[in-house]
């Protein structure tokens, strides 16, 4: 078929004119590689603290004192949480070990109950923090417990089923986000305003080449690239980084193909009421900056004021980046990403018709 | 100005030799023409860019548009192949009507655009495969770029080529279907003139593989050069159409003999000679006549005044007429051209 001829031709040019344009690149992938950076750098390997949550269901001077023994060690730090917090904060990686102490503690110490055991939960993987904290807890139960009868033991460190994410775990989903937003939108949009403007568009249109031919083209070689550079992203993140997919990787195609269509569309909505390349450049960076700290890349949305909840809520972004954090950092299924799904496809399919109504050639 | 045609000034004008304009309408067996424009109309606003134009292009025939800027001519084009909807008259080109089936022409057409954009990043030999791919039928991609001689240029990026590389790669893509018709909008404007002549002999090529050629340009010797038939454009109208000769003939028939002025000569003297139409003088003189041998005759007298006064100048006389050492210098004796056809036609120069 002819026409799929020139479809793929275009296409294929597309992405190869997109992968020789390093100006872009460094847009893209260079900045998603550079925050990554950034990250290492602040959050890993800065000395060994060791902070603990404690769950204390026991309530009693005895068991404050234990954890008052505890945190008077330099360098550790004890926060008393309620069960559901302590083991989110473990998720978090924002604690060391969650502990937990059973009713009866303070009774026991007082040798007027049966033994106690303290349990420890840790996150998989094990590391000089885990191992320190084992420690530390085994010496002060030890204090407690040497008053001549074991009153109270210590269980062996536990492993917690939780993912534990760590700040690599949390960013590599949130640059897979950012590089859908500014490659569809400075690719597939402003590539398409720049050919408008320099009459590449013009040029087509004296062939045979149907418009729609020449838009598919434009938004699927834009796709492409999209995933190309997600694909080197990805390798860098897990390869070099260290970050972690709990989830299922096949599950990451729906929010990455939907979230990139959603954002060609809105790149085509720009385009569309941009005359020259300068304003559509103008007019994407002014959507584009602020999707990006509105959508949960950085810190997650809870963090915001209630109004730019609302607001972030609504946009596209929020719903790829909820989705690729809950397969990748939460291991969910597709049924939890759903909603996301949905509504990314609803905003692809409704910028794309308006943008693909409103088409110019020049 | 006093821009001499190529050749010697008393040779006949170059296009003399070309074939007579086809008849209109039908071409010799009476097959439809290649191109039938009837009452075209393009307004902007208020402004008529085209103002009801109507012509035709016979099958074989390099037709050129000659105007200014701003005359129509790249409109009227841009018409013709599909790219823009006119506001009232109809198009047909190889007996299809491009206003209903636009796509049927363009595959059979081939378009230089003004201005000539192609994607970013793009290699020469990719961006003919590219251009390949957009038709039905194509050329081989090879074979296109060596016709052009873009060979050593194949794995360039098209934005590194010069102005003279870049035109011909832009009138390689509008071969690239093997069309019947080519459109070539000013395919030389912004070229030095050594480019410019190579995209001459381009274009020479083409008339030779007997394909129809339509071609904007506002230099009058390319249309003086390449064109069969010349459709004169100024203000969205037709003002003249005809093969280059005949315009001439009819429109800019009076040589023009140009000399500087010298003390002693009265321009009025000439202005009373049989033969002449018009004098102009304002330290140059310019004299349009049917009868230069008159003039001549009486420029170069050694008895006249201004030349005996004037005998120190003896050998400086160069710029010439082969006369007997007289004080009139810097003479130039020169035929019509399409320029002063479209000064004669519109009262303003095409340069303006």
């Amino acid at each position: 078929m002819s026409s799929f001829r020139a479809f793929r031709a275009l296409a294929i040019n597309e992405v190869r004119a997109s992968v020789r344009n390093r100006t872009a690149l460094i847009f893209t992938l260079g900045l998603a590689v550079l925050f990554m950076i950034i990250f290492g750098l602040l959050f890993g390997g800065s000395g060994v603290s060791v902070s603990f949550d404690a769950v204390n269901n026991d309530g009693t001077a005895q068991s404050a004192a234990y954890l008052r023994a505890l945190s008077d060690i330099s360098g550790v730090s004890v926060h008393t949480k309620s069960h559901a917090g302590a083991f989110s904060d473990l998720k978090d990686d924002s604690v060391t070990a969650v502990l937990v102490i059973p009713k009866g503690f303070g009774a026991a110490v007082e040798g007027q109950g049966p033994s106690q055991q303290v349990g420890i939960y840790q996150a998989g993987g094990g590391s000089a923090e885990t191992a320190i904290s084992d420690e530390l807890v085994a010496n002060v139960t030890a204090g407690f417990a040497g008053r001549g009868n074991p009153a109270v033991t210590l269980s062996a460190p536990r492993v917690a089923e939780v993912n534990q994410v760590t700040e690599m775990d949390y960013i590599l989903p949130s640059m897979i986000a950012y590089i859908i937003l500014f490659s569809g939108v400075n690719y597939v949009a402003i590539g398409l305003v720049e050919k408008r403007v320099t009459h590449v568009l013009r040029r087509f249109r004296a062939t045979p080449v149907s418009s729609r031919t020449v838009l598919a083209a434009q938004v699927v070689g834009g796709a492409l690239t999209v995933l190309l550079q997600i694909l080197v992203l990805v390798l860098l993140g897990i390869w070099v980084f260290g970050a972690r997919n709990y989830g299922n990787w096949l599950l990451l195609v729906p929010p990455i193909v939907l979230g990139t269509a959603s954002f060609v569309g809105i790149g085509f909505l720009i385009t569309s009421v941009s005359r020259t390349s300068e304003s559509a450049r103008a007019l994407a960076a002014m959507v584009t900056f602020p999707l990006m700290f509105l959508s949960g890349l950085f810190f997650p949305i809870s963090s915001l004021p209630t109004v730019v909840q609302t607001i972030a809520r609504i946009l596209p972004l929020a719903w790829a980046s909820d989705a690729l954090h809950q397969v990748m950092n939460d291991g969910a299924g597709f049924s939890a990403i759903t909603t996301d799904c949905l509504v990314m496809a609803a905003w692809a399919v409704v910028t794309i018709a308006v943008a693909s109504w409103r088409f110019r050639w020049d | 100005m006093a821009v001499a045609p190529p050749g010697p000034a008393t040779s006949e004008a170059p296009g003399m030799m070309r074939a007579e304009p086809m008849p209109a309408r039908t071409g010799l067996g009476g097959e439809m023409a290649d191109i039938d424009v009837e009452g075209l109309v393009k307004r902007y606003r208020d402004v008529a860019a085209v103002d009801g134009l109507s012509f035709t292009v016979q099958r074989g025939e390099v037709f050129g548009m000659l105007g200014p800027n701003g005359a129509g001519k790249t409109t009227t084009l841009e018409i013709i192949e599909g790219l823009r909807t006119p506001d009232a008259g109809s198009v047909h080109v190889l007996g299809t009507d491009v206003l209903a089936h636009p796509q049927t022409v363009k595959e059979r057409i081939g378009v230089q655009l003004q201005a000539t954009a192609l994607p970013q990043f793009t290699k020469v030999r990719e961006a003919v495969e590219l251009f390949a791919a957009l038709y039905r039928k194509a050329r081989p991609v090879a074979e296109v770029i060596d016709e052009f001689n873009l060979g050593e240029k194949a794995d360039a990026y098209t934005d590194k080529l010069s102005g003279g590389q870049m035109q011909r790669l832009s009138i390689a893509l509008a071969l690239v279907n093997d069309p019947d018709l080519v459109f070539l909008d000013e395919p030389t404007t912004w070229l030095d003139p050594q480019a410019r002549l190579n995209i001459w002999t381009v274009i020479e090529g083409i008339r030779q593989r007997r394909k129809t050629v339509v071609l904007t340009t506002h230099y009058m010797e390319e249309a003086e050069r390449l064109c069969d038939r010349v459709a004169v454009i100024d203000r969205g109208r037709i003002v003249a159409l005809d093969t280059p000769p005949r315009l001439i003939a009819e429109h800019a028939s009076g040589t023009t003999i140009e000399f500087a002025l010298v003390p002693g000569l009265d321009p009025e003297t000439l202005r009373r000679l049989p033969g002449v139409d018009r004098v102009v003088a304002d330290g140059r003189v310019s004299v349009t006549t049917r009868s230069p041998e008159a003039v001549l005759h009486v420029l170069l007298d050694p008895h006249a005044p201004w030349n005996v006064g004037g005998g120190v100048d003896g050998a400086a006389g160069g710029g010439g007429g082969g006369g007997g050492g007289g004080a009139i210098r810097d003479l130039l004796v020169r035929n019509g051209t399409l320029e002063d056809v479209f000064l004669s036609l519109t009262g303003r120069s095409l340069r303006e």
